[in-house]
């Protein structure tokens, strides 16, 4: 392991000028990550659903519900909760909101 | 990162599959191998694969343990996102100049615990998955991913910090720039791999418009257990497909777009997709629409026979245009060959599209190496010398010299790393040295 002792509080500003600080375009990516987390959470907080019946509840797309949904299963906020057809239906993992 | 010799006996550019097979063998008959990946993690195309064919069996437990192996062996050294710049003949064999990317991130200090990855508050869409499943803006590439060293992509940063906070090693380095590394090697295999035509390339197929019409690669993560749903389902809404389409010689065999040869695994994948679906899904219909079927390896005829067996529709057909309909289903319209060129239209839940296979990587200078038409390595005695590239010391390996299955790409890779220990053999002899 490296000895280096890091000061990434410094570093970060350096960067972030560097990178071009946090442009509109990365705002309008994680506005849209909020909201589309927020619309999914309010409509399983009802119970469980399949990727439709949030796209209908919420009036987004539904691949885009579906795309921002797997994202909240991979980082363990929501889970499978048996099929409805040929759909899968997702619930919110242990009560997160 | 690895602690870099100013020589090697052998440098190895690309550690996919054939790469690979190349460093083993040239590392196990005593040479010093520097093996090179342009990506975060070693692998290439065949760790992300499902299944392999004929055999079925599991792709990634075949790619795995060699992964494993050429990260452990004594005699190779690998660099991951590298990228060569240049490579030319010196008296000693080659000069070499790579770049390593920044990672932001001190590989020797990361221990793969992902803390970072669950505190970034940033989802981008994963390349491992084409798209399909989303990563954290830092990340571990993917769950088979040697090293398993987080990487992070300043596109998506927002600058919080919430990933060095949650660093238990200090390892964040914003500080990281792009590393210029010199080497010197005495030869060189390229095995830079493989593309696919871009998903556009045919404009009436739709692909890259409508969601339901799919990369070949990307069915193949739907399929593998650790892949971004964790079931076959479409993109659209997450359906569960009832009816999938696979076309043919989508972006091959095709001259209007610079492809005219035939990628030779389509037709064995686009089988075994449909058997693993059917596997799967038994009420799923999967169609193939094909011009023909090339089952051209051992055990590939018998192979078909079973597909066909098992319920694959396999349809001599040309497909015209694919349009969507409201609710995201395809229509195709097709030329029904072995109806007299009856024209019918034929609706789809999801449409693989069996898109061509491209060259991965081209030098453009970069390396001193000439190009075939087709854009594939040129190899002057294809018959005598498949591995041998139009430049002396400078040797070839799995799709870099055209489309191939991996039995034939880890059987090249083999030669290739026999021709260059003969090579390197040679060149040592020359010089007064003793191996």
């Amino acid at each position: 392991m490296s000895e280096i002792k890091r000061n990434w509080r410094e570093d970060l500003k350096i960067f972030r000028e560097r990178m071009g600080g946090v442009t509109q375009e990365r705002k309008d990516w994680q506005k849209e990550q909020r909201d589309y987390s927020k619309a999914i959470s309010g409509v399983l907080e009802k119970g469980a659903r399949t990727v439709p019946e949030i796209a209908e509840a919420s009036g987004l797309p539904s691949d885009k519900i579906l795309w921002h949904l797997m994202a909240m299963k991979k980082y363990g906020k929501i889970a499978e909760a048996g099929r409805s057809g040929d759909y899968f239906r997702y619930e919110l993992k242990g009560g997160q909101s | 990162m690895a602690e870099i010799k100013q020589e090697y006996d052998g440098l190895v550019l690309g550690a996919g599959i054939a790469g690979m097979q190349a460093a083993l063998d040239l590392a196990g008959q005593g040479f010093d191998v520097l093996l090179v990946e342009r990506a975060p993690s070693i692998g290439g195309v065949m760790v992300g694969l499902n299944k392999v064919f004929p055999t079925l069996d599991c792709s990634s437990c075949i790619c795995t343990p060699r992964m494993a192996e050429v990260a452990h062996h004594e005699r190779i050294t690998l660099l991951t996102y590298t990228e060569l710049k240049h490579l030319e003949r010196t008296a000693r064999g080659f000069s070499v100049t790579l770049v390593k990317k920044p990672r932001y991130v001190v590989e020797e200090d990361c221990i793969g615990c992902a803390k970072c990855e669950l505190a970034c508050n940033v989802v981008v869409p994963h390349e491992f998955d084409y798209g399909l499943g989303a990563h954290a803006a830092v990340y571990i590439p993917h769950g088979n991913a040697i090293p398993q060293v987080a990487v992070l992509d300043p596109q998506y940063c927002m600058f919080d910090g919430a990933c060095a906070r949650a660093c238990p090693t200090d390892c964040i380095d914003f500080t990281q720039q792009p590393e210029e590394i010199n080497v010197q090697a005495g030869a060189v295999i390229l095995a830079t791999g493989l593309k696919l035509v871009p998903l556009d390339v045919k404009k009436e197929y739709g692909g890259g418009k409508y969601v339901n019409v799919m990369n070949p690669l990307a069915m193949e993560r739907l399929q593998s257990p650790n892949g971004p749903y964790g079931h076959v389902m479409r993109p659209s809404d997450g359906k569960i497909p009832r009816s999938i389409a696979y076309v043919q010689c989508a972006g091959s065999r095709d001259k209007s777009i610079g492809v005219p040869y035939c990628s030779r695994i389509c037709c064995m994948y686009a089988l075994k997709q449909g058997i693993m679906i059917r596997q799967h899904l038994p009420e799923t219909e999967v169609t193939i629409y094909h011009m023909d079927i090339r089952a051209f390896g051992k055990g590939y005829e018998q192979f078909y026979r079973r597909a066909v067996g098992e319920g694959i529709r396999v349809v001599k057909a040309k497909v015209a245009r694919i349009t969507e309909e409201p609710n995201k289903d395809l229509k195709l319209r097709v030329e029904l060959i072995d109806e007299g060129g009856r024209v019918a239209e034929i609706r789809h839940d999801l449409v693989v599209l069996s898109q061509g296979v491209i060259p991965g990587w081209k030098p453009d200078g970069a390396a001193p190496v000439r190009i075939d038409e087709d854009g594939f390595f040129l190899i002057p005695e294809m018959a005598a010398r498949p591995a041998n590239s139009s430049h002396e010391g400078v040797f070839v390996a799995g799709v870099a010299t055209g489309p191939k299955d991996i039995p034939d790409a880890i059987v090249e890779a083999g030669a290739a790393a026999m021709e260059a220990a003969m090579y390197l053999g040679r060149s040592q002899a020359r010089a007064g040295g003793v191996q």
